[in-house]
Protein backbone atom coordinates (compact mmCIF):
# COMPACT_ATOMS: atom_id res chain seq x y z
CA UNK A 1 0.00 0.00 0.00
CA UNK A 2 1.30 3.46 -0.91
CA UNK A 3 1.51 6.10 1.82
CA UNK A 4 -0.11 9.42 0.92
CA UNK A 5 -0.56 12.76 2.62
CA UNK A 6 -1.23 14.96 -0.42
CA UNK A 7 -4.81 15.42 -1.63
CA UNK A 8 -3.67 16.52 -5.05
CA UNK A 9 -5.47 14.49 -7.68
CA UNK A 10 -7.47 12.34 -5.27
CA UNK A 11 -10.52 12.42 -7.46
CA UNK A 12 -8.44 11.39 -10.45
CA UNK A 13 -7.00 8.47 -8.48
CA UNK A 14 -10.52 7.47 -7.32
CA UNK A 15 -11.69 7.58 -10.95
CA UNK A 16 -8.67 5.61 -12.16
CA UNK A 17 -9.32 2.89 -9.58
CA UNK A 18 -13.00 2.75 -10.57
CA UNK A 19 -11.82 2.07 -14.11
CA UNK A 20 -10.24 -1.11 -12.70
CA UNK A 21 -13.55 -1.95 -10.91
CA UNK A 22 -12.12 -0.96 -7.53
CA UNK A 23 -13.05 1.59 -4.86
CA UNK A 24 -10.10 3.57 -3.61
CA UNK A 25 -10.28 4.35 0.11
CA UNK A 26 -8.03 5.99 2.68
CA UNK A 27 -6.90 4.00 5.70
CA UNK A 28 -5.63 6.22 8.51
CA UNK A 29 -1.96 5.49 9.16
CA UNK A 30 -2.45 6.31 12.86
CA UNK A 31 -5.71 4.61 13.90
CA UNK A 32 -6.63 2.44 10.91
CA UNK A 33 -10.02 4.06 10.30
CA UNK A 34 -11.25 3.59 6.73
CA UNK A 35 -12.71 6.49 4.72
CA UNK A 36 -13.40 7.25 1.10
CA UNK A 37 -10.38 8.59 -0.77
CA UNK A 38 -11.56 12.21 -0.81
CA UNK A 39 -11.48 12.78 2.98
CA UNK A 40 -8.37 14.82 3.93
CA UNK A 41 -8.17 14.24 7.69
CA UNK A 42 -9.14 11.14 9.61
CA UNK A 43 -12.74 11.35 10.86
CA UNK A 44 -11.73 9.60 14.09
CA UNK A 45 -8.32 11.04 15.04
CA UNK A 46 -7.72 13.97 12.61
CA UNK A 47 -4.41 12.49 11.41
CA UNK A 48 -3.51 13.40 7.84
CA UNK A 49 -1.34 10.46 6.80
CA UNK A 50 -3.11 7.64 5.00
CA UNK A 51 -2.43 4.40 3.23
CA UNK A 52 -4.32 3.84 0.01
CA UNK A 53 -6.69 0.92 0.41
CA UNK A 54 -7.94 -0.46 -2.86
CA UNK A 55 -11.22 -2.24 -2.16
CA UNK A 56 -13.00 -4.69 -4.39
CA UNK A 57 -15.81 -2.62 -5.94
CA UNK A 58 -18.51 -5.07 -4.93
CA UNK A 59 -21.29 -4.40 -2.48
CA UNK A 60 -24.88 -4.68 -1.34
CA UNK A 61 -27.65 -2.18 -2.12
CA UNK A 62 -28.60 -0.23 1.01
CA UNK A 63 -31.09 2.07 -0.70
CA UNK A 64 -31.73 3.64 -4.07
CA UNK A 65 -34.15 5.63 -6.19
CA UNK A 66 -35.35 5.64 -9.78
CA UNK A 67 -36.10 9.16 -10.96
CA UNK A 68 -38.69 10.27 -13.50
CA UNK A 69 -37.07 13.69 -13.92
CA UNK A 70 -33.32 13.38 -14.46
CA UNK A 71 -30.95 16.26 -13.74
CA UNK A 72 -29.02 17.98 -16.52
CA UNK A 73 -26.54 15.61 -18.17
CA UNK A 74 -28.64 12.54 -17.45
CA UNK A 75 -31.58 13.22 -19.77
CA UNK A 76 -30.29 10.67 -22.27
CA UNK A 77 -29.36 8.05 -19.65
CA UNK A 78 -32.59 6.07 -19.96
CA UNK A 79 -34.03 4.42 -16.85
CA UNK A 80 -31.42 4.21 -14.12
CA UNK A 81 -31.12 3.95 -10.37
CA UNK A 82 -28.98 6.12 -8.12
CA UNK A 83 -27.75 3.59 -5.60
CA UNK A 84 -26.17 3.69 -2.14
CA UNK A 85 -24.33 0.42 -1.50
CA UNK A 86 -22.29 -1.03 1.34
CA UNK A 87 -18.89 -2.15 0.16
CA UNK A 88 -18.28 -5.83 0.89
CA UNK A 89 -16.21 -6.72 3.98
CA UNK A 90 -15.77 -3.13 5.24
CA UNK A 91 -17.97 -0.60 7.09
CA UNK A 92 -18.04 1.88 4.22
CA UNK A 93 -20.73 2.98 1.78
CA UNK A 94 -20.50 4.50 -1.68
CA UNK A 95 -23.02 5.61 -4.27
CA UNK A 96 -23.23 5.27 -8.01
CA UNK A 97 -25.17 5.12 -11.24
CA UNK A 98 -26.87 1.84 -12.18
CA UNK A 99 -28.30 1.86 -15.72
CA UNK A 100 -31.15 -0.28 -16.97
CA UNK A 101 -33.32 -0.20 -13.85
CA UNK A 102 -36.90 0.76 -14.69
CA UNK A 103 -38.96 -0.27 -11.66
CA UNK A 104 -38.35 -1.14 -8.00
CA UNK A 105 -39.05 -4.76 -8.90
CA UNK A 106 -35.75 -4.70 -10.83
CA UNK A 107 -33.67 -3.89 -7.75
CA UNK A 108 -34.56 -5.21 -4.29
CA UNK A 109 -32.73 -3.69 -1.33
CA UNK A 110 -29.97 -6.19 -0.55
CA UNK A 111 -29.16 -6.90 -4.21
CA UNK A 112 -25.48 -7.26 -5.13
CA UNK A 113 -23.78 -4.65 -7.32
CA UNK A 114 -20.32 -4.28 -8.81
CA UNK A 115 -18.41 -1.18 -9.90
CA UNK A 116 -17.82 -1.37 -13.66
CA UNK A 117 -16.00 1.90 -14.30
CA UNK A 118 -16.26 5.67 -14.15
CA UNK A 119 -18.02 7.59 -16.89
CA UNK A 120 -17.13 11.28 -17.24
CA UNK A 121 -20.80 12.04 -17.91
CA UNK A 122 -22.57 9.70 -15.49
CA UNK A 123 -20.09 9.12 -12.69
CA UNK A 124 -19.39 5.84 -10.85
CA UNK A 125 -20.91 3.09 -13.01
CA UNK A 126 -22.49 0.01 -11.42
CA UNK A 127 -23.94 -3.26 -12.65
CA UNK A 128 -26.07 -5.87 -10.91
CA UNK A 129 -24.30 -9.16 -10.24
CA UNK B 1 -22.33 35.17 28.89
CA UNK B 2 -24.94 36.05 26.28
CA UNK B 3 -27.92 38.37 26.54
CA UNK B 4 -31.58 37.62 25.86
CA UNK B 5 -32.64 38.13 22.24
CA UNK B 6 -36.19 38.81 21.09
CA UNK B 7 -38.12 38.88 17.82
CA UNK B 8 -39.98 42.17 17.61
CA UNK B 9 -41.28 42.11 14.06
CA UNK B 10 -41.91 39.70 11.20
CA UNK B 11 -43.25 39.75 7.68
CA UNK B 12 -43.44 37.68 4.51
CA UNK B 13 -44.43 38.02 0.92
CA UNK B 14 -46.81 35.47 -0.45
CA UNK B 15 -44.86 32.36 -1.47
CA UNK B 16 -45.32 31.10 -5.03
CA UNK B 17 -44.45 32.17 -8.55
CA UNK B 18 -43.69 35.88 -8.22
CA UNK B 19 -43.04 38.29 -11.08
CA UNK B 20 -41.07 40.95 -9.21
CA UNK B 21 -37.28 40.98 -9.09
CA UNK B 22 -35.52 39.25 -6.22
CA UNK B 23 -34.67 42.62 -4.65
CA UNK B 24 -38.26 43.85 -4.86
CA UNK B 25 -39.43 40.62 -3.24
CA UNK B 26 -36.87 41.05 -0.45
CA UNK B 27 -37.83 44.68 0.16
CA UNK B 28 -41.53 43.84 0.42
CA UNK B 29 -40.81 41.39 3.26
CA UNK B 30 -38.36 43.82 4.88
CA UNK B 31 -40.97 46.59 4.97
CA UNK B 32 -43.55 44.21 6.47
CA UNK B 33 -41.13 43.24 9.23
CA UNK B 34 -40.06 46.82 9.92
CA UNK B 35 -43.69 48.00 10.09
CA UNK B 36 -44.68 45.10 12.33
CA UNK B 37 -41.83 45.97 14.73
CA UNK B 38 -42.90 49.61 14.82
CA UNK B 39 -39.37 50.80 14.02
CA UNK B 40 -37.77 52.76 11.21
CA UNK B 41 -34.83 51.45 9.14
CA UNK B 42 -32.45 53.85 10.89
CA UNK B 43 -32.78 51.74 14.06
CA UNK B 44 -31.37 48.70 12.21
CA UNK B 45 -27.67 48.27 12.97
CA UNK B 46 -26.89 45.27 10.73
CA UNK B 47 -28.54 43.24 8.01
CA UNK B 48 -28.32 39.43 7.71
CA UNK B 49 -29.51 38.04 4.40
CA UNK B 50 -29.93 34.41 3.31
CA UNK B 51 -30.09 33.42 -0.33
CA UNK B 52 -28.88 30.57 -2.54
CA UNK B 53 -29.57 31.24 -6.21
CA UNK B 54 -29.45 35.04 -6.51
CA UNK B 55 -27.28 34.54 -9.56
CA UNK B 56 -30.35 33.15 -11.35
CA UNK B 57 -31.92 36.62 -11.08
CA UNK B 58 -28.65 38.45 -11.80
CA UNK B 59 -27.97 39.55 -8.25
CA UNK B 60 -25.39 38.35 -5.76
CA UNK B 61 -23.79 40.41 -2.97
CA UNK B 62 -27.37 40.99 -1.96
CA UNK B 63 -27.03 42.45 1.54
CA UNK B 64 -25.64 45.87 0.55
CA UNK B 65 -28.19 46.15 -2.26
CA UNK B 66 -31.03 45.54 0.19
CA UNK B 67 -29.55 47.89 2.80
CA UNK B 68 -29.12 50.62 0.15
CA UNK B 69 -32.74 50.27 -0.95
CA UNK B 70 -33.89 50.55 2.65
CA UNK B 71 -32.14 53.93 2.77
CA UNK B 72 -29.46 52.67 5.17
CA UNK B 73 -26.52 52.06 2.84
CA UNK B 74 -24.11 52.72 5.73
CA UNK B 75 -25.41 49.68 7.65
CA UNK B 76 -23.22 46.58 7.28
CA UNK B 77 -24.77 43.49 5.80
CA UNK B 78 -23.82 39.86 5.28
CA UNK B 79 -25.23 37.32 2.82
CA UNK B 80 -25.25 33.68 3.93
CA UNK B 81 -25.77 30.51 1.89
CA UNK B 82 -26.45 27.10 3.39
CA UNK B 83 -28.68 25.51 0.71
CA UNK B 84 -32.28 24.98 1.89
CA UNK B 85 -31.17 25.71 5.47
CA UNK B 86 -29.85 29.16 4.64
CA UNK B 87 -32.64 30.98 6.47
CA UNK B 88 -32.21 29.29 9.84
CA UNK B 89 -28.42 29.24 9.66
CA UNK B 90 -28.46 32.97 8.89
CA UNK B 91 -31.02 33.58 11.68
CA UNK B 92 -28.65 31.86 14.09
CA UNK B 93 -25.82 34.25 13.11
CA UNK B 94 -28.12 37.26 13.55
CA UNK B 95 -29.20 35.86 16.93
CA UNK B 96 -25.60 35.26 18.01
CA UNK B 97 -24.51 38.79 17.17
CA UNK B 98 -27.33 40.36 19.17
CA UNK B 99 -26.80 37.88 22.03
CA UNK B 100 -23.09 38.79 22.08
CA UNK B 101 -23.98 42.47 22.39
CA UNK B 102 -22.57 43.63 19.07
CA UNK B 103 -25.96 45.02 18.04
CA UNK B 104 -29.28 45.97 19.67
CA UNK B 105 -31.43 45.65 16.56
CA UNK B 106 -30.86 43.75 13.29
CA UNK B 107 -32.76 42.70 10.19
CA UNK B 108 -32.71 38.96 9.37
CA UNK B 109 -34.14 38.38 5.91
CA UNK B 110 -34.28 35.40 3.56
CA UNK B 111 -35.19 35.57 -0.11
CA UNK B 112 -35.29 33.31 -3.16
CA UNK B 113 -36.42 33.61 -6.77
CA UNK B 114 -36.03 30.51 -8.91
CA UNK B 115 -39.32 29.63 -10.63
CA UNK B 116 -38.50 31.71 -13.71
CA UNK B 117 -35.69 29.25 -14.53
CA UNK B 118 -38.19 26.40 -15.10
CA UNK B 119 -38.44 22.96 -13.50
CA UNK B 120 -35.54 21.36 -15.39
CA UNK B 121 -33.06 24.13 -14.57
CA UNK B 122 -34.32 24.40 -10.97
CA UNK B 123 -33.83 20.63 -10.55
CA UNK B 124 -30.29 20.99 -11.85
CA UNK B 125 -29.49 24.03 -9.69
CA UNK B 126 -30.76 22.24 -6.59
CA UNK B 127 -28.60 19.20 -7.38
CA UNK B 128 -25.57 21.47 -6.91
CA UNK B 129 -26.51 21.62 -3.20
CA UNK B 130 -25.63 17.91 -2.88
CA UNK B 131 -22.11 16.51 -2.37
CA UNK B 132 -21.86 16.69 -6.15
CA UNK B 133 -18.99 14.28 -6.80
CA UNK B 134 -20.88 11.44 -5.13
CA UNK B 135 -24.52 12.46 -5.61
CA UNK B 136 -25.47 14.97 -8.33
CA UNK B 137 -22.54 13.77 -10.42
CA UNK B 138 -23.83 10.19 -10.28
CA UNK B 139 -27.30 11.27 -11.41
CA UNK B 140 -29.10 11.98 -8.14
CA UNK B 141 -31.61 14.83 -8.03
CA UNK B 142 -32.91 16.17 -4.72
CA UNK B 143 -36.18 14.24 -4.93
CA UNK B 144 -33.96 11.23 -5.67
CA UNK B 145 -31.81 11.71 -2.58
CA UNK B 146 -34.87 11.99 -0.32
CA UNK B 147 -36.46 9.07 -2.13
CA UNK B 148 -33.43 6.99 -1.18
CA UNK B 149 -33.96 8.04 2.43
CA UNK B 150 -37.66 7.14 2.13
CA UNK B 151 -36.84 3.67 0.82
CA UNK B 152 -34.38 3.12 3.67
CA UNK B 153 -36.96 4.30 6.24
CA UNK B 154 -39.77 2.21 4.79
CA UNK B 155 -37.55 -0.86 4.66
CA UNK B 156 -36.33 -0.43 8.24
CA UNK B 157 -39.56 0.66 9.93
CA UNK B 158 -42.20 -1.03 7.78
CA UNK B 159 -43.81 2.29 6.89
CA UNK B 160 -45.82 2.59 3.68
CA UNK B 161 -46.19 5.10 0.88
CA UNK B 162 -49.69 5.77 2.25
CA UNK B 163 -48.21 6.71 5.62
CA UNK B 164 -46.09 9.33 3.87
CA UNK B 165 -49.13 10.58 1.95
CA UNK B 166 -50.80 11.50 5.24
CA UNK B 167 -48.06 14.09 5.86
CA UNK B 168 -48.91 15.83 2.59
CA UNK B 169 -52.65 15.73 3.26
CA UNK B 170 -52.20 17.26 6.73
CA UNK B 171 -49.90 20.04 5.54
CA UNK B 172 -52.21 21.00 2.70
CA UNK B 173 -55.10 21.04 5.19
CA UNK B 174 -53.15 23.69 7.15
CA UNK B 175 -51.91 25.55 4.09
CA UNK B 176 -55.46 26.18 2.92
CA UNK B 177 -55.79 28.37 6.04
CA UNK B 178 -52.65 30.38 5.19
CA UNK B 179 -53.30 33.27 2.76
CA UNK B 180 -49.59 33.43 1.90
CA UNK B 181 -49.19 29.75 1.05
CA UNK B 182 -48.06 28.72 -2.42
CA UNK B 183 -50.39 25.74 -2.88
CA UNK B 184 -53.71 26.38 -1.13
CA UNK B 185 -55.53 23.23 -2.07
CA UNK B 186 -56.81 20.32 -0.01
CA UNK B 187 -55.65 16.94 -1.24
CA UNK B 188 -56.53 13.35 -0.37
CA UNK B 189 -54.38 10.29 0.28
CA UNK B 190 -55.79 8.81 -2.91
CA UNK B 191 -54.69 11.86 -4.91
CA UNK B 192 -51.18 11.65 -3.46
CA UNK B 193 -50.97 7.94 -4.27
CA UNK B 194 -52.16 8.48 -7.84
CA UNK B 195 -49.92 11.48 -8.55
CA UNK B 196 -47.03 10.81 -10.95
CA UNK B 197 -43.88 9.21 -9.56
CA UNK B 198 -41.04 11.76 -9.40
CA UNK B 199 -38.41 9.55 -7.77
CA UNK B 200 -39.65 6.23 -6.47
CA UNK B 201 -41.08 5.86 -3.87
CA UNK B 202 -41.87 9.61 -3.83
CA UNK B 203 -44.64 10.99 -5.99
CA UNK B 204 -45.37 14.53 -7.12
CA UNK B 205 -47.61 15.25 -4.13
CA UNK B 206 -44.91 14.03 -1.72
CA UNK B 207 -42.72 16.91 -2.92
CA UNK B 208 -42.75 20.59 -2.01
CA UNK B 209 -42.98 23.07 -4.89
CA UNK B 210 -40.22 25.32 -6.20
CA UNK B 211 -41.22 28.73 -4.82
CA UNK B 212 -40.24 32.37 -4.91
CA UNK B 213 -40.66 34.49 -1.80
CA UNK B 214 -39.10 36.39 1.05
CA UNK B 215 -39.50 36.46 4.82
CA UNK B 216 -38.00 38.89 7.28
CA UNK B 217 -37.69 39.34 11.03
CA UNK B 218 -36.42 42.05 13.35
CA UNK B 219 -34.24 40.73 16.18
CA UNK B 220 -33.36 42.89 19.14
CA UNK B 221 -32.14 42.93 22.71
CA UNK B 222 -34.65 42.43 25.51
CA UNK B 223 -34.29 46.08 26.55
CA UNK B 224 -35.04 47.24 23.02
CA UNK B 225 -38.12 44.99 22.87
CA UNK B 226 -39.43 46.10 26.25
CA UNK B 227 -39.03 49.78 25.40
CA UNK B 228 -40.98 49.32 22.16
CA UNK B 229 -44.18 48.55 24.04
CA UNK B 230 -45.10 46.12 21.27
CA UNK B 231 -45.75 42.36 21.29
CA UNK B 232 -42.65 40.21 20.91
CA UNK B 233 -41.27 36.73 21.55
CA UNK B 234 -38.05 35.60 23.15
CA UNK B 235 -35.55 33.20 21.58
CA UNK B 236 -34.94 30.75 24.44
CA UNK B 237 -33.03 28.09 22.49
CA UNK B 238 -30.70 28.06 19.50
CA UNK B 239 -28.77 25.06 18.21
CA UNK B 240 -26.72 24.11 15.17
CA UNK B 241 -25.75 20.69 13.89
CA UNK B 242 -23.96 19.05 10.99
CA UNK B 243 -24.03 15.71 9.18
CA UNK B 244 -21.84 14.03 6.57
CA UNK B 245 -22.58 15.99 3.40
CA UNK B 246 -23.36 12.86 1.36
CA UNK B 247 -26.10 10.40 2.27
CA UNK B 248 -23.62 7.53 1.76
CA UNK B 249 -21.56 8.90 4.67
CA UNK B 250 -24.26 8.16 7.25
CA UNK B 251 -24.34 4.88 9.15
CA UNK B 252 -28.12 5.20 9.50
CA UNK B 253 -29.98 6.79 6.61
CA UNK B 254 -33.25 6.95 8.59
CA UNK B 255 -32.05 9.77 10.85
CA UNK B 256 -30.42 13.15 10.23
CA UNK B 257 -27.51 13.69 12.65
CA UNK B 258 -27.49 17.49 12.23
CA UNK B 259 -31.08 17.70 13.46
CA UNK B 260 -30.35 15.52 16.48
CA UNK B 261 -27.33 17.65 17.43
CA UNK B 262 -29.08 20.97 16.84
CA UNK B 263 -32.17 20.14 18.84
CA UNK B 264 -30.17 18.65 21.71
CA UNK B 265 -28.28 21.91 21.96
CA UNK B 266 -31.43 24.04 21.70
CA UNK B 267 -33.33 22.03 24.33
CA UNK B 268 -30.35 22.24 26.68
CA UNK B 269 -30.09 26.00 26.26
CA UNK B 270 -33.84 26.45 26.81
CA UNK B 271 -33.88 24.03 29.75
CA UNK B 272 -36.82 22.13 28.30
CA UNK B 273 -37.62 18.86 26.50
CA UNK B 274 -39.70 17.92 23.48
CA UNK B 275 -42.70 17.51 25.78
CA UNK B 276 -42.70 21.28 26.46
CA UNK B 277 -43.13 22.25 22.80
CA UNK B 278 -46.67 23.36 21.87
CA UNK B 279 -46.16 23.26 18.10
CA UNK B 280 -43.32 23.07 15.59
CA UNK B 281 -42.48 24.26 12.11
CA UNK B 282 -40.22 21.58 10.60
CA UNK B 283 -38.39 21.02 7.32
CA UNK B 284 -40.80 18.98 5.18
CA UNK B 285 -39.27 19.43 1.73
CA UNK B 286 -40.55 15.91 1.09
CA UNK B 287 -43.04 13.94 3.16
CA UNK B 288 -40.31 11.55 4.35
CA UNK B 289 -38.35 14.50 5.71
CA UNK B 290 -41.15 15.45 8.12
CA UNK B 291 -41.43 11.85 9.34
CA UNK B 292 -37.69 11.68 10.06
CA UNK B 293 -37.66 15.22 11.54
CA UNK B 294 -40.35 14.65 14.15
CA UNK B 295 -38.54 11.56 15.40
CA UNK B 296 -35.15 13.29 15.45
CA UNK B 297 -36.69 16.26 17.29
CA UNK B 298 -37.92 13.91 20.02
CA UNK B 299 -41.66 14.18 19.43
CA UNK B 300 -42.04 10.49 18.60
CA UNK B 301 -39.92 7.37 19.18
CA UNK B 302 -37.85 6.08 16.25
CA UNK B 303 -40.03 4.27 13.76
CA UNK B 304 -43.31 5.58 15.17
CA UNK B 305 -43.80 8.94 13.44
CA UNK B 306 -45.38 7.63 10.26
CA UNK B 307 -48.06 5.90 12.30
CA UNK B 308 -48.55 8.97 14.54
CA UNK B 309 -49.13 11.16 11.50
CA UNK B 310 -51.67 8.68 10.17
CA UNK B 311 -53.44 8.77 13.56
CA UNK B 312 -53.75 12.58 13.44
CA UNK B 313 -51.28 13.37 16.24
CA UNK B 314 -49.64 16.14 14.19
CA UNK B 315 -52.79 17.90 12.97
CA UNK B 316 -53.71 21.38 14.21
CA UNK B 317 -55.79 19.87 17.02
CA UNK B 318 -53.43 16.95 17.62
CA UNK B 319 -51.08 16.31 20.52
CA UNK B 320 -48.20 18.13 18.78
CA UNK B 321 -49.27 20.25 15.79
CA UNK B 322 -46.60 20.14 13.10
CA UNK B 323 -46.36 22.81 10.40
CA UNK B 324 -49.50 24.84 11.12
CA UNK B 325 -48.36 27.17 8.32
CA UNK B 326 -48.72 24.37 5.76
CA UNK B 327 -44.98 23.72 5.84
CA UNK B 328 -42.69 23.67 2.85
CA UNK B 329 -45.10 21.22 1.25
CA UNK B 330 -48.05 23.62 0.99
CA UNK B 331 -46.81 27.06 2.10
CA UNK B 332 -43.89 26.64 -0.30
CA UNK B 333 -40.11 26.47 -0.24
CA UNK B 334 -38.25 29.57 -1.45
CA UNK B 335 -35.08 28.02 -0.15
CA UNK B 336 -33.24 31.12 1.05
CA UNK B 337 -36.36 32.32 2.87
CA UNK B 338 -37.79 29.09 4.30
CA UNK B 339 -36.02 29.09 7.67
CA UNK B 340 -37.01 32.71 8.30
CA UNK B 341 -40.56 32.02 7.16
CA UNK B 342 -40.86 29.43 9.92
CA UNK B 343 -39.99 32.12 12.49
CA UNK B 344 -42.56 34.43 10.90
CA UNK B 345 -45.18 31.72 11.41
CA UNK B 346 -44.31 31.42 15.10
CA UNK B 347 -44.49 35.22 15.45
CA UNK B 348 -47.88 35.26 13.71
CA UNK B 349 -49.12 32.48 16.00
CA UNK B 350 -47.93 34.29 19.15
CA UNK B 351 -49.22 37.73 18.17
CA UNK B 352 -52.73 36.84 17.04
CA UNK B 353 -52.04 37.00 13.29
CA UNK B 354 -52.51 33.32 12.39
CA UNK B 355 -56.29 33.37 11.97
CA UNK B 356 -58.00 30.00 11.64
CA UNK B 357 -54.73 28.06 11.86
CA UNK B 358 -53.94 29.39 15.35
CA UNK B 359 -52.69 26.70 17.71
CA UNK B 360 -54.75 27.20 20.86
CA UNK B 361 -52.93 28.33 24.01
CA UNK B 362 -49.47 27.89 22.46
CA UNK B 363 -46.63 29.51 24.40
CA UNK B 364 -43.48 27.65 23.33
CA UNK B 365 -42.71 26.73 19.71
CA UNK B 366 -39.80 25.23 17.78
CA UNK B 367 -38.49 25.85 14.28
CA UNK B 368 -36.30 23.34 12.43
CA UNK B 369 -34.70 23.83 9.02
CA UNK B 370 -31.89 22.04 7.23
CA UNK B 371 -29.73 22.36 4.14
CA UNK B 372 -29.53 19.72 1.39
CA UNK B 373 -30.26 16.26 2.84
CA UNK B 374 -29.52 17.57 6.32
CA UNK B 375 -25.82 18.31 5.98
CA UNK B 376 -26.45 21.47 8.01
CA UNK B 377 -29.33 22.25 10.36
CA UNK B 378 -30.50 24.82 12.86
CA UNK B 379 -33.20 24.65 15.52
CA UNK B 380 -34.66 27.60 17.41
CA UNK B 381 -37.10 27.66 20.30
CA UNK B 382 -39.34 30.64 21.03
CA UNK B 383 -41.36 31.70 24.03
CA UNK B 384 -44.36 33.97 23.81
CA UNK B 385 -43.99 37.08 25.96
CA UNK B 386 -47.20 38.13 27.62
CA UNK B 387 -47.38 41.95 27.63
CA UNK B 388 -50.51 42.15 29.79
Amino acid sequence: MAMSSSMHGVRERFIEAAGRKKILAHKCAKCGHLMLETVMYCEKCSASKFEDAELEGAGTVVTYTIQAVAPQGFEDAGSYAWVVFKIDNVNLRASGFLPGVATPADLPVGAKVQVTGFDQKHGLMLAKT
Amino acid sequence: MTSKVCVLGAGSTKYGKLNESIIEIALTAAKDAIDSAGITPKEIQAGYISNVFGVADKQVHMAPVIMSNLGISHVPGLTIESACGSGSVMFREAYANVAAGFYDCVLALGVEKVTHTGTAMSTTLFSYCSDFFYEGGNGASFPGLFASMARAYMTTHKATEEDLAHVAVKNHENGVLNPKAHVRKKITVDEVMKSPVVASPLKLLDCCPFSDGASATILCSEDFAKKSGRPYMEIIGSGRGASPAAVQGREDITTIPSTVAAVRSAYKMAGITAKDIDFAEVHDCFTIAEVIDIEDLGFFPKGRAAHAVRDGATRLNGEIPINPSGGLKSKGHPIGATGVGQVVEVFDQFTGRAGERTVKDAEIALTHNFGATGASAAVHIFKKVDRK
